[in-house]
């Protein structure tokens, strides 16, 4: 066989291939599969505490208990695949997983490519200092300091804005992730770490000797969601989960986990359809 | 950092060294088959074994990692976590162990299989008498090297959702909030394993030394 021809084939194979599992992947249906298999398949990080995180060696945290009754209703069984956040969305998309636990925060650009949940905890951000350091009291003192967010984070955009109406801008520090941030915070590199309220109150509650929190929070009402796809034949197991998870904080079970995990439950809308941000 | 924690790294470290020990092994074998490609006389299967190598050693093994865990269930074929660890460590060690075959390969004097030859050795014996030991014996310690950084490179196999050593460092010090214990651990860690693996080398080249008259 001659070079060209061997490429040639390789490459009409590959082509085939491709068109053969894009054609057995779009006729089904994710709730069909889903329920056929009994599994429902969760991708999420384990360094998102309270969310989820690694305690005594288990998977913990608000989203182990949400999706363990989201799965109970729905009568299928729950399967983590646990990767590193940057990893998590490209296997949304490759369908590695079914739906992302996360959270995030709901924005207006983000529900344009996905489809999320209700609601799940209040994400309006709000400032983490040192212990002790009296040179912030409030939100509007870290002007012209250092202030840590993960990048490419809702948080982000919030500081920037909120920078644009102090007298001297801050000096925005973007992290790959927020617990490197808090390295930094607790190292002395920076004044404060930006984050939702919900995770920075519990850094603050495990390490109280070394972290405090910068009451009241300067952003906008914000809420985060669990993620799905948007695509066609995943909405019928987006509805269902949006069915089961709406039943789950119609009858107070949300909030009793809400206070269990965060300190206190959220009022939080049944969905965000117009976010402020 | 309390001795839960270091438990629970030594527990994330047998990953590591599952991992690592697997695709080493693997990619011996293939490295093996790739540099036999590369210096055989057929144009097209040395030219194979030349694309193989330059693909794997020219692109990052992080990048590797997400195109197997990523792409290929877009092909159809839905590769689970630890298979795409090990395949992408092994493709990659196997580029690497390859190159240094060919040059254990190429550095056996041509004199010796000329001797073979007028011996009668068949090439097979040639191979399995003369050739292969001494490439071996040269190649131990790139072996040992090669080894020692896929130990270390299993580091990136997280992100296709292995939770092995510095994923859990990583894990625990985001919901302890103590990194710096966690990390120190996990340095120490991996120093020990890779001292007891450059000791294992040490003993192997020693015992390879047969047939050297000091």
């Amino acid at each position: 066989m001659s070079k060209r021809i061997f490429l040639k084939s390789m490459a009409t194979a590959v082509v085939a291939l491709a068109a053969v599992s894009a054609f057995a992947q779009s006729g089904q249906d994710a709730l069909e599969r889903v329920k056929k298999a009994g599994v429902l398949k969760v991708g999420t990080e384990t360094a998102f505490a309270p969310f989820d995180f690694i305690d005594k060696g288990e998977h913990v945290g608000f989203n182990v208990d949400m999706y363990h009754e989201i799965a109970k209703e729905m009568g299928v069984k729950l399967e983590w695949v646990l990767l590193p956040w940057e990893g998590v969305f490209p296997g949304l998309e490759s369908g590695k997983f079914d739906i992302v636990a996360g959270p995030a925060t709901v924005t207006k650009e983000r529900m344009l490519r996905y489809r999320f949940t209700p609601p799940i905890a209040d994400s309006t951000v709000a400032l983490l200092k040192r212990k002790g350091d009296s040179s912030v009291m409030k939100a509007s003192d870290v002007g012209g300091k250092a202030v840590g967010v993960g990048k490419a984070s809702a948080q982000l955009t919030q500081i920037k804005a909120y920078s644009e109406t102090l007298a001297t801008k801050v000096d925005v520090r973007e992290y790959p992730g927020n617990n490197e941030a808090y390295a930094d915070l607790a190292a002395g590199r920076i004044a404060a770490v930006c984050n939702s309220l919900t995770n920075i109150a519990f850094v603050a509650q495990q390490r109280p000797d070394t972290f405090e929190v910068v009451l009241p929070p300067f952003g906008v009402k914000a809420y985060s969601a669990f993620v799905g796809r948007k695509d066609a034949d995943y909405a019928k197991l987006m509805d269902a989960v949006q069915a089961t998870m709406l039943k789950i904080k119609g009858d107070g079970r949300m909030a009793a986990m809400q206070k269990k995990w965060f300190g206190q439950a959220f009022d939080t809308p049944d969905m965000v359809n117009t976010p402020n941000l | 950092m309390t001795a839960q924690l270091f438990l629970l790294l030594v527990q994330a470290c047998g990953w590591t060294v599952f991992i690592s020990v697997i695709s080493i092994v693997l990619g011996l074998l293939l490295g093996t088959v790739v540099s036999a490609a590369m210096l055989s006389s057929s144009r097209s299967l040395a030219l194979a074994g030349r694309i193989f190598v330059s693909f794997f050693r020219g692109s990052p093994l992080l990048v590797q990692l997400l195109l197997i865990y990523n792409l290929l269930p877009m092909l159809g074929l839905n590769v689970p976590s630890m298979v795409a660890a090990i395949v992408g460590l092994s493709l990659c060690t196997a580029a690497y162990q390859a190159e240094n075959l060919r040059g254990g390969f190429a550095s056996v004097p041509a004199g010796l299989l000329e001797a073979a030859d007028m011996l009668g050795l068949s090439p097979f014996q040639q191979f399995w008498r003369i050739r292969a030991p001494i490439a071996l014996r040269m190649t131990l310690p790139a072996l040992a090297n090669e080894s020692i950084m896929i130990l270390k490179a299993s580091s990136l196999v997280s992100v296709v959702g292995v939770v092995e050593l510095t994923r859990m460092a990583q894990d625990l010090s985001a919901s302890t909030f103590i990194p710096l214990p966690l990390f120190a651990a996990a340095a120490f860690i991996y120093l020990v394993i890779n001292g007891i693996v450059a000791l294992g080398f040490k003993k192997a080249e020693n015992s390879f030394r047969w047939g050297i008259k000091a």
